[in-house]
């Protein structure tokens, strides 16, 4: 297989940024692609070179496969990494860069046609003699057979997207009533991300462990698997604290795991990097959830415990290097990464995009910051509200978790509302702490991780906001008395005072 | 402009709460003497050239950064982020002439986010119950489905299908 000399990331990001990363290091030309809406997006100035690739909607320009194409083809890039997400676990795509004479950094089309169709997955994995969750076998025509379907195994279900994963386009029901809602919502939740709105259901196992093992596939068929990750705290169906080692997992369940997840990948003949997902019930067994067929998000903390850069690894693989390991490796120490997103936790995680006045990422011993922000960059809605990835390292876990902790105490960012306070309130709780924690957790814990007012902070708070008033006011008395311009002002303080209708009570 | 000035600041995370007074006082070069509930602080502020403030209040250090809209300060301090509603007497007495406004009964619902429109479920003239579904934002890839607040007759739509809207824009009232 010919070297690579330039690499196109056909994604944005704190993705796209993290791969290029690598890619510099190893001395490899970068080529980013960005949509209008991210033509002031870290990721298109941070490559060599930047393409424009159509409008903000993601299904006129990062999903569109002919436009990815023509500007690697403009670039003279030989290889295509496509990050997560968008077009990474798209099959046609695949075969198109086959066609187009490009590498595609990630696995052949046939094992994301054998992975990728969610239904179609299960049943592959049935043959191979890997469990699976009970569920149908196909995606449903209409949802009067969702409904007969949910009848016949009994709610609760999860209604899911049989085109990709990452929590869109799924929706757990707990009644009939709600089903035609959810039918709607997360068909057209599918249709946006993956550009297929077939789904299919599975019995809800309630309140189940996810676990997920890294594997890594060369093309002479070596297959190895570098550990699991515990990603049970979620909201949403997404994930939003992931850890290494999982703190409920004991050697012979990693080995178990690790054999099965090898298993279902050399099953479909896998190369590079990819996830196999796992439920894991109280009694500690273990279900095949699906694979996913590219490098995860969460990927930083494998790397943490590992010592492994998984984007060199992946770069080595697609130019027919073998495993530069073939032995499963022991993790070293404990990784903690969370998703800081642009959203309120306090309305149901509401999306809320805006313009960041300020960031400052925490740094320091053991921390890595993943994040595509700066300060002045408005996080467009067209696309995910994840701001940055924050992982720590430490010797244990319980020190990881204080230097989770302290990370989070340093991370500033302004002018949008973000979870960062509730992500804190996760590594505070005792749940947490103790590691015991299942996909019911968070869902469970609300209100408690909304966090209470710590009252002393919140009096300091006060009086800096008073200050604030005054300070303001001094400022603008100031230049009132230099300008001297009679009823010139543009910004007068009566007239916006007027404008505003405040509730106060009485006695105030 | 007096040296000294009262403000009048409510918490926003406490709805039944009564605003606090604060007396500030400009001591010069960026200090300042605070009193809230009878005790006075001295302070000492430094404005950095982004907008926040390092802030020392009897000898403990506070690095501040403020979120400002109108007169809503919200302050970041600590990794707790607080809202305030500040305002001096003057401030106070022209909101109480305007006040009033809220027409009982009538609900209207907005925007949370800016996105776009993806479905309209109901049409002017729709009876509709409380938590029934009127309309689907999308915005960063996630829908979200908005619902009646109350019930009653659907009598005015505001958007359509496919349309953007920006944060607290009108869609649906429900009367």
């Amino acid at each position: 297989m010919a070297r690579i000399k330039k690499v196109l990331v056909a994604n944005r990001g704190e993705i796209a940024i993290r791969v290029m990363r690598t890619c510099k290091e190893l001395g490899l030309s970068t080529v980013a692609v960005y949509s209008e809406a991210d033509r002031s997006a870290l990721h298109t100035r941070f490559a060599d070179e930047a393409y424009c690739v159509g409008p903000a909607a993601s299904r006129e320009s990062y999903l569109v496969a002919d436009n990815i194409l023509d500007a690697a083809r403009k670039s003279g890039a030989d290889a295509i990494h496509p990050g997560y997400g968008f077009l990474s676990e798209n099959a046609k795509f695949v075969r198109a860069c086959e066609k187009a004479g490009i590498t595609f950094i990630g696995p052949p089309a046939s094992a994301m046609d054998a992975m990728g169709e969610k239904t179609q997955a299960r049943t592959n994995m049935i043959k191979a003699g890997v469990p699976v969750v009970p569920g149908n076998a196909a995606p449903f025509v209409d949802v009067d057979e969702a409904k007969a379907y949910a009848q016949k195994i009994g709610f609760p279900v999860m209604l899911k997207a049989a085109g990709g994963g990452g929590g869109k386009g799924m929706r757990r029901i707990d009644r009939m009533e709600d089903l035609d809602g959810a039918w709607r919502t997360a068909r057209s939740e599918a249709m946006s991300a993956f550009g297929n709105d077939a789904v299919y259901m599975e019995k809800f196992l309630d309140q189940p462990h996810h676990v997920e093992i890294q594997v890594f596939g060369d093309t002479h068929g070596n297959v190895i698997h570098l550990n699991e990750r515990e990603c049970s705290a979620q909201r949403r169906n997404q994930k939003v604290v992931e850890e290494t080692p999982s703190p409920i997992l004991t050697p012979e369940m990693r080995a178990a795991m690790g054999e099965v997840a090898v298993k279902a990948a050399k099953a479909v003949g896998y190369v590079g990097a990819g996830t196999v997902e796992f439920l894991v019930d109280a009694k500690r067994n273990f279900y095949f959830l699906e694979m996913n067929t590219r490098l995860q998000v969460e990927h930083p903390v494998t790397e943490w415990v590992t010592g492994i850069d998984l984007v060199a690894w992946q770069l080595h693989v697609a130019q027919g290097g073998v495993l530069p390991m073939l032995e499963p490796i022991a993790p070293r120490g404990h990784a903690i990464e969370v998703r800081v997103y642009a959203e309120d936790p306090s309305t149901n995680f509401m999306p809320s995009p805006g313009t960041i006045s300020y960031v400052r990422v925490p740094s320091g011993p053991g921390v890595r910051d993943d994040s595509a922000v700066y300060a002045g960059y408005r996080v467009p809605n067209f696309y995910d509200p994840m701001l940055s990835k924050l992982s720590v390292w430490a010797p244990t876990r319980m020190e990881a978790i204080l230097k989770m902790r302290r990370a989070l105490d340093e991370y500033v960012l302004t002018g949008i509302t973000t979870n960062l306070r509730y992500l804190k309130q996760i590594v505070l709780h005792p749940e947490f702490v103790k590691g015991d924690y299942d996909t019911g957790f968070l869902p469970r814990e609300h209100k408690t991780l909304l966090g209470e007012e710590d009252k002393a902070l919140a009096r300091v708070s006060m009086i800096a906001a008073a200050m604030r008033a005054h300070q303001r006011a001094e400022k603008q008395q100031a230049t009132i008395a230099t300008a001297q311009k009679p009823g010139g002002s543009s910004h007068s303080a009566w007239r916006s005072a007027g404008r505003r209708t405040g509730s106060w009570k009485k006695g105030a | 402009m007096a040296r000294t000035t009262k403000y009048f600041a409510r918490n926003l995370a406490h709805k039944d709460e009564v605003a606090a007074e604060l007396e500030v006082e400009s001591l010069g070069q960026g200090r300042y003497a605070v009193t809230l509930e009878g005790h006075t602080f001295e302070l000492e502020s430094l404005v950095l050239p982004h907008g926040a403030v390092s802030m020392i209040v009897e000898g403990q250090s506070f690095s501040v950064e403020f979120d400002e809209k109108g007169d809503e300060v919200g302050v970041l301090l600590r990794g707790q982020l607080t809202r305030f509603d500040v305002a001096d007497e003057r401030k106070l007495r022209l909101r109480a002439a305007t006040e009033g406004f809220t027409v009982e009964g009538k609900q209207t619902v907005v925007a949370p986010m800016p996105g776009k429109i993806v479905k309209v479920f109901v049409k002017v003239g729709d009876v509709v119950t409380e938590g029934q579904g009127l309309v689907v934002v999308e915005a960063m890839k996630m829908e979200n489905e908005l619902k009646s607040p109350k019930a009653g007759t659907v009598t005015q739509i505001v958007t359509r299908e496919g349309a953007t809207v920006e944060n607290g824009a009108p869609l649906v009232v429900v009367e």
